[in-house]
């Protein structure tokens, strides 16, 4: 049930310089250059990912590598399951020397001392031209002299949308949320919802919030700030309060069987999400291969295009690994190799990080399943127009959560989805305090 | 006493010896129970003392004693309280449901009207034979409202809404545990002696008066025994709701207590988790033991 939930979340920089760095803990790979060297002998790296078919690429590397050998484990997708065990693995002291962590949720692991610093490993600063430069912010934190991961993919969002039920209904596909509306409620009529809203995943709803130009958090470097009910987001709350009260959209609970069967049964007509949702619906809905298209996202205001990230992924070398050296050039190898990522996008439909990644074959193709569109290339431009400021904070599983109780409340009945952002404010800002986190009132 | 030297001495080597041997059968279960039993509880209520303090948006963490920080936090925690709320309400009207029915079922199989009681004895048995996961996806999937074989009940009948979904979950648990405590129950009616019977027919008592005033009073203890069960279960309720997550997004984080402290522990925040731990167990333990009291104190009076 776990599909392609590759990586939910995407991300930008928690831009402050942070004075303390330097003297933090001091052990592993921090520091100077001496710290990473490589091992003497063969090595067996383990890997936890939940990426598809990613034994793939890596069989690829162990073949090319018969020193460094790469064990994968799979598990579930971070949220359901993967980061709480990694997190219980990093107390017990025996995490995976590499893991799978999604850009928002790097300033949780960071803030748990969970990320080997890995800029002082051969070759990790220089390859920082090689990705789009927001992903590479992001996993350094907009420090100098540190890396904490090595990006993956992105998620810049658009909308998936079914051709063929758009053009039997006569309906225009909407480009603005206005438009967007007025087609939910001709799809109504027609039987239909024109989508599923997210309810127990808001970081659909982020990717909205991102698209929108809000920000939920910020840090000073000597403290954080929350924002969870900035005008940006009440916005988007109000828009999406006013489908869900008029019976608009669909509320089944996302990544399940019942709302794979809504896409499948044709149901549920568009799904504004990212790039790595092509291996949503091709593996959820195989019953419509062939009747998928692709557009940019609705807009706030006619001919405008900016667009939101929705996920996004890092491998990132975790605490205690005794081999940091080797695992990083793994990490930079799965992330860089022209065949590691065909590999990683025709098992999962990834999107790579890298500048160079966008030119490959694979990605100037048309895609079978979405009727032979170029369904890559609306995504590329997708990217381009994402605003790379977003900042996560370091408990987002906590937000999460808690906004997703909030929402779950207002589709049954109790509050609205603005009332769930204010208890979703006041509930982070205590987390952070019981964590210790200094965090503004 | 007045046992001679020589025989003095044998007793106390086979004491010795008889030592030895309790040693060697009690030691699986000690090392076992200790390991992980008795550590694990030390260890929660240990870390459940400590609070994190660092330097900094990002600051190393230090884990330093903290005193009561934790429990006053739980004791604050209004998410806490209510879903202890919820599965309290749950267990006044699902467990003598439960136990009702159960005992029903376990009086019908002893009573000597009733034919193919081996079938029935079985066939009431066989849902707790299946995982209490397994049979929570089941009913997930049952009650769905497009996935279910019965779609029209479904759709006519939210039962995975925010209003039905506790007692949808009550019906699974149910389900589940209704032929486990009959079988309990069961085998402490097999259990009354014959002559007691033989006394109530030729007092001329039918088989409704012998199970309502003979096999019923004579089985309060294993009603009391299975209530306590019951209670327990009740509060620690986890995997059923944990599954309906994957159906229904109405089963919060928060929902019941062993929920939310899961949902802490990977925020993560053990320490709080671990202090909620020790409330529940607390709580669990206070509500078992009044119980016990009231029913003794009854059964005596």
């Amino acid at each position: 049930m776990a599909i392609s939930r590759i990586a939910r979340t995407g991300a930008i920089v928690a831009a402050a310089t942070l004075a303390l760095t330097a003297c933090s803990t001091g052990t592993g790979g921090d520091g100077a250059s001496g710290d990473c060297a490589p091992s003497d002998g063969p090595v067996t790296l383990t890997f936890t990912s939940w990426l598809p078919g990613v034994e793939e690429a890596v069989a690829i590397w162990n073949e090319e590598n018969p020193d460094i050998q790469v064990n994968v484990q799979t598990g579930p997708n971070g949220l359901g399951g993967t980061y709480q065990n990694f997190f219980n693995q990093l107390a017990a002291g025996n995490a995976p020397d590499l893991g799978q962590i999604e850009y928002d949720a790097m300033p949780n692991f960071r803030v748990q001392d969970g990320l080997e610093n890995i800029a002082a490993c051969e070759g990790i600063l220089d390859a920082r031209s090689q990705f789009v430069d927001w992903t590479w912010s992001q996993v350094t934190f907009g420090e100098e002299n540190a890396v904490y991961a090595i990006p993956q993919d992105t998620g810049p969002m658009a909308m998936f949308y079914r051709a063929d039920l758009f053009e039997e209904a006569g309906i225009d596909v909407p480009t603005t949320w206005d438009e967007y509306r007025a087609a939910a409620e001709a799809i109504r009529e027609e039987g239909g919802y024109i989508t599923n809203f997210s309810q127990s995943d808001i970081n659909q709803f982020a990717g909205f919030v991102w698209q929108t130009g809000g920000q939920w958090f910020s840090n000073s470097g000597d403290e954080w700030q929350v924002n969870l009910t900035g005008d940006e987001s009440l916005m988007v709350a109000e828009y999406w309060q006013g489908l869900l009260a008029d019976d608009l959209v669909s509320a089944n609970p996302p990544w399940t069987d019942e709302w794979n069967a809504a896409f499948n049964n044709s149901e549920v007509w568009t799904w504004v999400s990212a790039v790595w949702g092509a291996n949503t619906i091709l593996s959820g809905a195989p019953d419509t291969a062939g009747n998928w298209a692709v557009a940019p996202m609705p807009q706030w205001e006619a001919g405008a295009s900016a667009a939101g990230n929705w996920g996004g992924s890092t491998t990132a070398v975790l605490k205690g690994s005794d081999h940091p050296y080797e695992a990083a050039q793994f990490a930079l190898w799965l992330n860089t190799d022209a065949d590691a990522l065909t590999a990683m996008n025709r098992t999962a439909q990834i999107y790579p990080a890298t500048i160079e990644g966008a030119n490959l074959p694979v990605f100037t193709q048309g895609v079978e399943f979405y009727g032979g569109q170029e369904i890559y290339q609306v995504f590329a431009e997708a990217g381009t127009n994402v605003d790379p400021n977003f900042v996560w904070g370091p408990t987002m599983t906590q937000v999460y959560n808690d906004v997703a109780d909030g929402f779950s409340g207002a589709i049954s009945g109790t509050g609205t989805l603005m009332d769930a952002l204010t208890a979703g404010q006041q509930s982070t800002i205590a987390a952070l305090r019981a964590a210790s986190i200094p965090v503004q009132e | 006493m007045s046992t001679d030297t020589p025989t003095r001495g044998k007793p106390k080597s086979r004491a010795v010896r008889h030592r030895g041997a309790l040693l060697v059968f009690l030691a699986p279960f000690g090392v076992l129970f200790t390991l992980f039993y008795i550590v694990p509880i030390l260890y929660a209520i240990y870390q459940s003392t400590l609070v994190v303090e660092r330097d900094g948006t990002f600051g190393a963490a230090r884990q330093v004693f903290g005193g009561l920080t934790q429990y006053i936090a739980v004791f604050q925690n209004d998410a806490f309280w209510q879903s202890i709320g919820r599965v309290m309400l749950f267990g006044i009207v699902q467990v003598p449901i439960m136990l009702g029915l159960a005992l029903l079922l376990a009086l019908l199989l002893d009573s000597p009207l009733v034919r193919g009681t081996k079938f029935f004895r079985l066939a009431f048995f066989a849902p707790y034979a299946v995982p209490g996961v397994i049979a929570a996806i089941m009913w997930g999937f049952l009650y769905s409202p497009n996935l279910s074989p019965f779609t029209d009940v479904t759709r006519a009948i939210p039962f995975l809404s925010g209003e039905l979904v506790l007692w949808s979950i009550a019906n699974v648990v149910t389900w589940v545990y209704v032929g486990y405590n009959m079988l309990i129950i069961y085998s402490a009616l097999l259990a009354i002696p014959q002559e007691i019977y033989e006394a109530a027919r030729l007092d001329g008592a039918g088989q409704a008066r012998i199970a309502w005033s003979i096999k019923i009073p004579l089985v309060v203890p294993a009603l009391v025994l299975t209530g306590i069960f019951s209670i327990i279960g009740t509060l620690q309720l986890l995997a059923e709701p944990q599954v309906f997550r994957s159906f229904t997004s109405t089963v919060t984080s928060d929902f019941t207590p062993n929920l939310l402290i899961y949902s802490t522990a990977s925020v993560p925040n053990v320490s709080l988790a671990a202090a909620m731990s020790v409330v529940l167990a607390l709580t669990t333990f206070i509500l078992s033991f009044t119980v016990l009291k009231l029913t003794q104190r009854r059964t005596q009076a």
